[in-house]
């Protein structure tokens, strides 16, 4: 059964259900109160007649009913009938027991007093005396029930119109419910045929299946950008790992040819170095998607970035100092709090100070500075390097996005792409701009970042 | 001076490999493949150290290291492990471990991480005050004053703690990684030669002028302090 059909029956399935609730309601409450009433008035009547009987004997109960066929309003039905049911005195042209069951007690049924041409519902009380007969007392239900009929009549046919405007509200509703999800089921298949360039079209209604739609197309554009970076990755994963690999191939062969002790202990000695930078290698891409997948956030705590500013800087002063180069830190007067993962932001910054250092001094000043501000805290690492092109900036923040092909030894093109995955963590960014001349690398950090509120 | 090690590892090669290595280095090795077995060894407390591999089958490195330290067991623990982020390390750190290292790594490396661990535990009893001294060269931690020779030397803080560290580990390799966890408590792996320029710093005020140096390299591992 098509979608569409299942949700115009469903509709169509709960307007019936919702309007027999409420004519079960209407009609139950005036059925009952159009009846009660007459009951009461044929109970009252029973009772009288009984009375009646048990004073007066049988000749007063014959006046009394004569007195009620005379004087009674023309709805009272009244009748003294035999022990087989045929009538001795009294206004019922239907004869019982065809009609009326002899019974002792209240029943409702269909019968034509004398003088009237229709039967009518009366309510009934048959009260049986000690010599057999029957006394008849009863009501036409008249006009309480007469509307009822009519009632009775309208509440179908509404119920009638209701389940059918129900099925065609359903049906429209079930087209347009269809239609929208179809849009985004169709972009779902072709997804998976593999078109990940398709986006889900939105209405601009700003309803949820367009903040569905919006979802998925963000997260399309997620995996799409994974997807290339992922690929770009591979490729100079495999690039970069062949030259190191094939050197350490040939050390070990000419280690295992050579007849000199000596030599052999050399070559080994390069073996293992260069092992150890092809692990250097797959560490750091392995730290940079643990850093992507968001891990360790239970490792996030408050500290001061300028002292953590300040440690690093102290620690890089000699290194720089050896190249020629003077790191200057502008440490902030006041503490800098930042609710974050201490050693990963250590790393970020000293991967920074390290490319300043390697590709930015050569004997000028580096200058390392932390901005506090009320949201942001801005971490800033500038040299009077070369610097990067604008063109080039988003090639060097890639992963193996080293610019100089030249260096083959140093640095596996790795730290910016690290430093803005662990900026990533923090819900931050990496910032790379001119410092005119050199460069500018910034990490822009929210002092609290949304998802890492600590537990 | 041989001591009991516990080596909690599945790998068979990288065990007898191990298990050699610290053999000849005259510790007598007791070996365990899994974890339930290694926590079974470990709970009898008569160990001097235990290396612990972090991925075991059955029970897994972080589950026996949990166990024993809920069991009140204090044996110094050295973790062994291919995981190498640094949430990762420190994620073995606080789960009580003394010591993470990862694979793969020298064996000059994990001997002198062993080494220190259990001259830590030796020297447990020692108030950490105590005036420490190599040599002609004396240190005194409750003023963090230096002198060789009775000449006092001009440290920079972090010399000073780069130089008691080494001091403290008297005549053991120490190694570039364990100085940069234990001086300056970072965890990663940086891409430069930082470490070796400190070194070389404290090495040109601590020895130069002097005749006989202290501060050695010990080629392939690290650097020893050593009279």
């Amino acid at each position: 059964m098509p979608t569409t059909l299942r949700i115009a029956l469903l509709a169509g399935l709960l307007a019936l259900v919702c309007n027999f609730a409420v004519i079960g309601f209407i009609y139950y409450q005036t059925h009952d109160e159009a009846l009660a009433t007459v009951r009461r008035q044929v109970v009252e009547q029973n009772k009288v007649l009984s009375d009646v009987y048990r004073t007066g004997g049988k000749a007063a109960l014959d006046d009394a009913i004569q007195d009620t066929l005379t004087y009674a309003d023309p709805q009272s039905a009244v009748a003294l009938l035999r022990p087989d049911g045929r009538e001795i005195t009294g206004n019922l042209q239907t004869v019982a027991p065809t009609i009326i069951a002899l019974e002792e007690g209240y029943q409702n049924r269909l019968i034509r007093l004398r003088g009237q041409t229709t039967p009518r519902e009366a309510a009934l009380i048959l009260h049986r005396l000690p010599s057999g007969e029957w006394i008849v007392s009863g009501r036409i239900a008249g006009e309480g029930l007469a509307i009822r009929q009519t009632l009775e009549r309208s509440l179908l046919i509404a119920l009638i119109v209701a389940v059918l405007l129900g099925l065609f509200c359903g049906l429209i509703l079930a087209h347009y419910v269809g239609r929208r999800i179809s849009d985004i089921a169709t972009v779902a298949n072709r997804i998976s045929a593999r078109d990940l360039s398709q986006r889900v079209p939105l209405s601009g209604a700003g309803d949820a299946f367009d903040q569905l739609g919006q979802q998925i197309n963000a997260m399309l554009d997620r995996i799409s950008a994974l997807m290339s970076e992922l690929t770009l990755l591979t490729d100079s994963l495999a690039h970069d790992l062949r030259s190191p690999v094939s050197r350490l191939r040939a050390a070990a062969h000419a280690a295992a040819e050579s007849p000199d002790a000596a030599e052999q202990e050399e070559l080994l000695g390069s073996v293992i170095r260069q092992a150890d930078s092809l692990m250097r290698i797959l560490s750091a891409v392995l730290e940079i998607s643990r850093s992507e997948a968001l891990t360790g956030r239970k490792q996030f705590n408050w500290f001061d970035v300028g002292e953590l500013a300040a440690e690093l800087v102290e620690m890089y002063d000699p290194l720089a100092d050896e190249g020629g180069a003077r790191i200057e830190y502008d440490r902030p007067s006041r503490p800098v709090p930042l609710f974050g993962h201490r050693q990963l932001l250590a790393q970020a910054l000293s991967n920074l100070v390290e490319n300043a250092i390697r590709y930015g001094s050569s004997g000028r000043e580096i200058r390392v500075s932390v901005g506090p501000g009320e949201r942001l805290i801005q971490v800033e690492v500038a040299d009077r390097g070369p610097g990067i092109p604008a063109e080039r900036r988003a090639e060097a923040r890639r992963r193996f996005g080293r610019l100089d092909s030249s260096r083959s030894d140093e640095g596996a093109g790795l730290g910016l792409a690290l430093a803005e995955a662990i900026a990533h963590l923090h819900e931050g960014q990496l910032k790379l701009e001119d410092n005119g001349p050199g460069l500018r690398t910034i990490l822009e950090l929210p002092v609290h970042s949304q998802q890492a509120r600590p537990a | 001076m041989g001591r009991k090690i516990l080596l909690i590892e599945d790998d068979r090669e990288t065990a007898s490999y191990l298990a050699k290595g610290l053999g000849q280095e005259g510790h007598s090795v007791e070996q365990a493949t899994n974890g339930q077995d290694g926590l079974f060894r470990a709970t009898d407390g008569s160990f001097d150290l235990i290396v612990l591999d972090r991925m075991l089958p059955g029970l897994d490195g972080l589950s026996v290291l949990k166990a024993l330290r809920a069991a009140q067991i204090d044996t110094p623990i050295l973790i062994l492990s291919a995981l190498a982020s640094v949430g990762d390390r420190i994620e073995g750190l606080e789960c009580g471990s003394d010591d993470y290292l990862v694979k793969p790594f020298s064996f000059a490396e994990l001997l002198a991480r062993v080494n220190a661990l259990l001259r830590r535990r030796e020297s447990r009893i020692d108030p950490t005050d105590h005036r420490l001294t190599v040599g002609d060269l004396e240190i005194d931690p409750l003023s963090r004053t230096v002198r060789r020779a009775g000449k006092k030397l001009d440290l920079k803080p972090r010399e000073y703690l780069l130089l008691e560290y080494f001091a403290r580990n008297e005549g053991r390799v120490v190694t570039r990684t364990m100085l940069l966890e234990q001086v300056w408590d970072y965890h990663f792996d940086p891409g430069t030669n930082v470490i070796d320029v400190h070194v070389s710093r404290l090495r040109r005020k601590l020895d130069e002028g002097f005749e006989k140096p202290l501060l050695h390299t010990v080629r392939g591992a690290g650097y020893m302090l050593a009279a």
